[in-house]
């Protein structure tokens, strides 16, 4: 596979083919994650860190996996990861950790990292594979975040956990509940596909 | 041996070599990080001590740990619930601390609450363990919650929240998480009868 293959992977990971708002996968952690920016960020960390590597070690040993068995060591692997983070988050960073609570755990049943290596990681080489992972992680995290920036900001009135709407601000609790996600989720994608989807499809028809 | 068999039998190895290989690498991380976490989890509790005790907290954990050794006694010895912090330079008990536990919305919650000995008035709490609703229950670890019992005598009624009651018997809840409130609310009281026990006893 050629660089620019490479990098028109990457790209339609991003944009034609986003995980979230085209494939609507991971809508799980979309909703449960992102009424605070910080852990959302953490969160969003931890499922690039997983996507990218299970994707790359899966392809490694995509050759000799028994074809009646692919969906339990995907899941193996994937597992293995996830805990990899949870340890390495509990050791360093505590609180951050505490914050997150079950969540991190979650990331083993997030449709995006299970989709990408069943289809992608066990039918191409490692390094579009590595390519492939780390662009699926990065196109969720970046929906994630601006969903997650919405939320807090209508929600707590503040982001990063900086207030900033002033003392007047009604806060909007639903938004820091899930039907918030869902809300803030579908305008985006009305948006996104609306107004800018829309021309090229168009194009195409 | 059948075709059949073997692409089983080589099925079951690859599994078995793949979770073994798995399992090592999990459990060397685990161990050698396992010294870490559980001091990070013993620094936390020290720290949430001396925060409901009224104590200035240091950055550094050093001398969190050598102010907690000096001045606290836990017991009982093995898993402590009831810390008695000593004021250093008087040696006057300056606090009690108790360990408290309730059942929130989604799990155990945890805390350590701080009772002035002199006025039997509640100092802060601190929560060590908690699996609420991020921006609902969860909010039980804002500062505004965790303050306002402070000075307090209880037992506690809920009030909604913003009315932020000076009255000893009242505190706000929080708006859409009233399982968890109502559980802060009986880890309190509960903190106050074993208060009221230790007290009889020491008589």
């Amino acid at each position: 596979m050629t660089a620019t293959r490479k990098w028109k992977l990457f790209r339609e990971n991003l944009w034609s083919q986003n995980p979230v708002f085209v494939q609507v996968l991971g809508i799980c952690s979309t909703l449960a994650v992102t009424n605070v920016v910080k852990n959302t960020l953490v969160m969003c960390l931890g499922l690039i860190f997983t996507t990218t590597l299970s994707n790359l070690a899966l392809s490694l040993i995509r050759n000799w996996i028994p074809p009646r068995v692919r969906m339990m060591v995907e899941v193996l692997v994937i597992a293995c990861m996830v805990i990899v983070v949870d340890i390495f988050l509990k050791a360093f960073y505590p609180d951050i950790s505490r914050q997150l609570g079950p969540y991190v755990g979650l990331i083993i049943t997030n449709c995006i990292v299970m989709g990408h290596t069943e289809a992608v990681a066990l039918s191409s080489p490692p390094l579009p594979s590595l390519v492939d992972g780390f662009s699926a992680g990065v196109g969720y995290s970046y929906v994630l975040l601006l969903i997650a920036c919405c939320r807090e900001l209508l929600g707590t009135g503040s982001v990063w956990g900086v207030h900033v709407l002033g003392p007047h601000w009604v806060n909007w609790s639903i938004m820091v509940m899930a039907p918030g996600g869902f809300f803030v989720l579908a305008v985006f994608v009305w948006i996104v596909k609306g107004w800018f989807m829309r021309p090229a499809q168009k194009a195409q028809a | 041996m059948t075709a059949r068999m073997r692409e089983g039998l080589r099925t079951a190895g690859f599994m078995f070599a793949l979770t073994l290989v798995v399992i090592t690498c999990v459990s060397a991380l685990q161990l050698a990080t396992a010294e870490r976490v559980s001091r990070n989890a013993a620094l936390f509790l020290q720290r949430a001590v001396m925060e409901v005790a009224g104590v200035p907290v240091p950055d550094d954990p050093a001398a969190v740990a050598s102010w907690f050794q000096r001045s606290v006694a836990a017991e009982p010895a093995a898993a402590p619930t009831r810390f008695s912090v000593r004021d250093l330079e008087s040696g006057a008990l300056r606090a009690q601390v108790f360990t408290c536990q309730g059942r929130g919305l989604w799990g155990l919650i945890t805390a350590v609450v701080g009772v002035d000995p002199a006025t039997r008035s509640f100092r802060q709490i601190r929560f060590l363990d908690q699996n609420e609703t991020p921006g609902l229950g969860a909010r039980i670890t804002e500062a505004w919650f965790m303050r306002q019992i402070e000075g307090k005598t209880g037992p506690f009624v809920l009030k909604p929240e913003g009315t932020r009651s000076a009255a000893p018997t009242e505190i706000d809840g929080i708006t859409g998480a009233t399982i968890t409130s109502a559980a802060v609310r009986d880890m309190l009281n509960g903190v106050l009868s074993e208060a009221r026990k230790g007290k009889e006893a020491a008589k």
